[in-house]
C-alpha cells in the first residue's frame, strides 16, 4: 500500500496543499506558495469563499476510506482534476488546473466552455469520476 | 472621451480610478480583446453623429454603453454596470450567464445562447 501510495505521489500534480483533521492547511507546495500560501495555518474553507460544499465530499471519504480519491470539480472559474491522498502526515491535496474559463468576451467563454465540456467528456483528458460527476450537477 | 484615434483624453469624475491612469493611452492597448466588441459601435456614433447605445459583454461584466460623437470630433462614452459573471461554483456560472445572455439584444445573445446552452448541457452530464 505505502508503495503504491508513493508511485502515486510521485504522479500527482506538483501543485498540492495538505491539510489536518480539521481543513487547516499545514503545508504548501512552492506552486501553490503565491495563492495559498497565506493560509498556512488557516482553515482552508476561510479562504475559498464556496469552495467547501465542492471539495469537502472527497476530503470526506478519503478520510474515511483511508484511500486516494480522484475527481474532477469546477471551482473559481477552472476545472481541475484533484488528488487527494490520505497519509499520516495530513491529506495531501493535490490540483491541476484543466480548463480555465476565457471570460473576455462570449465568444471566448463559449468555446472555453465547450473545452470543459470536452474535457469531461474525453477520459484521456479528464477523469470521469461518478463523484465528480455528480458535483457538476449542480448546474440548475 | 475618446480623439478619432481612440485615445482617451478624458476621464469623468466617477471614472477617475479606473481610467484615470489610462489618459493618453489607445482604449484597445489597454482592454485586450475588447477592440471588435465596441469599436464597431463608436465608428457609427462617428459616422452618423448620432448617439449610438447598445449592451455588451465584456471581461466577464455586461454593461450598457452610450456614445454620444461631439462637434469637436471626440466620442463621450458613458458606461452602466448591469450584470457580472459569477464563475464561483457551475451553479452560478449558469444562473449568471443566464442573467446576462438576458440583458444582451436579441442579435448577439442569439449567436450564444444555444452553443452556451448546449455546452452547459453537456457539463452537467446531461448527454
Amino acid at each position: 500500500m505505502s508503495h503504491a501510495f508513493d508511485a502515486l505521489r510521485s504522479s500527482a500534480p506538483d501543485a498540492y496543499f495538505v491539510l489536518d483533521d480539521d481543513d487547516r492547511v499545514l503545508h504548501v507546495s512552492l506552486e501553490f506558495h503565491d495563492t495559498r500560501g497565506r493560509g498556512v495555518g488557516h482553515v482552508l474553507w476561510d479562504h475559498l469563499p464556496r469552495a467547501r460544499e465542492i471539495y469537502e465530499p472527497y476530503f470526506v471519504e478519503a478520510r474515511a476510506t483511508g484511500q486516494p480519491i480522484e475527481a474532477v470539480i469546477f471551482y473559481a472559474g477552472r476545472l481541475k482534476r484533484l488528488l487527494v491522498i490520505p497519509g499520516g502526515d495530513g491529506l495531501a491535496v493535490h490540483v491541476e488546473n484543466i480548463v480555465e474559463l476565457d471570460v473576455t468576451s462570449l465568444g471566448t467563454l463559449t468555446r472555453s466552455l465547450e473545452q470543459v465540456a470536452t474535457a469531461l467528456a474525453d477520459p484521456g483528458s479528464a477523469q470521469r469520476d461518478s463523484r465528480a460527476r455528480a458535483s457538476l450537477r449542480a448546474l440548475p | 472621451m475618446l480623439d478619432e484615434g481612440d485615445r482617451i483624453v478624458e476621464v469623468g469624475t466617477s471614472a477617475q480610478s479606473q481610467f484615470g491612469p489610462l489618459v493618453g493611452t489607445v482604449i484597445w492597448e489597454s482592454f485586450p480583446g475588447s477592440e471588435p466588441l465596441f469599436k464597431p459601435y463608436y465608428d457609427k456614433a462617428r459616422q452618423t453623429r448620432e448617439p449610438v447605445e447598445f449592451v455588451q459583454f465584456y471581461d466577464g461584466n455586461v454593461a450598457r454603453v452610450r456614445a454620444v460623437p461631439n462637434e469637436d470630433g471626440l466620442l463621450e462614452l458613458h458606461w452602466e454596470a448591469l450584470a457580472r459573471l459569477d464563475t464561483l461554483t457551475l451553479g452560478s456560472l449558469a444562473e449568471t450567464l443566464e442573467e446576462s445572455l438576458e440583458l444582451l439584444d436579441e442579435q448577439e445573445a442569439g449567436m450564444h445562447r444555444a452553443r452556451v446552452r448546449g455546452a452547459l448541457r453537456v457539463i452537467e452530464g446531461g448527454t
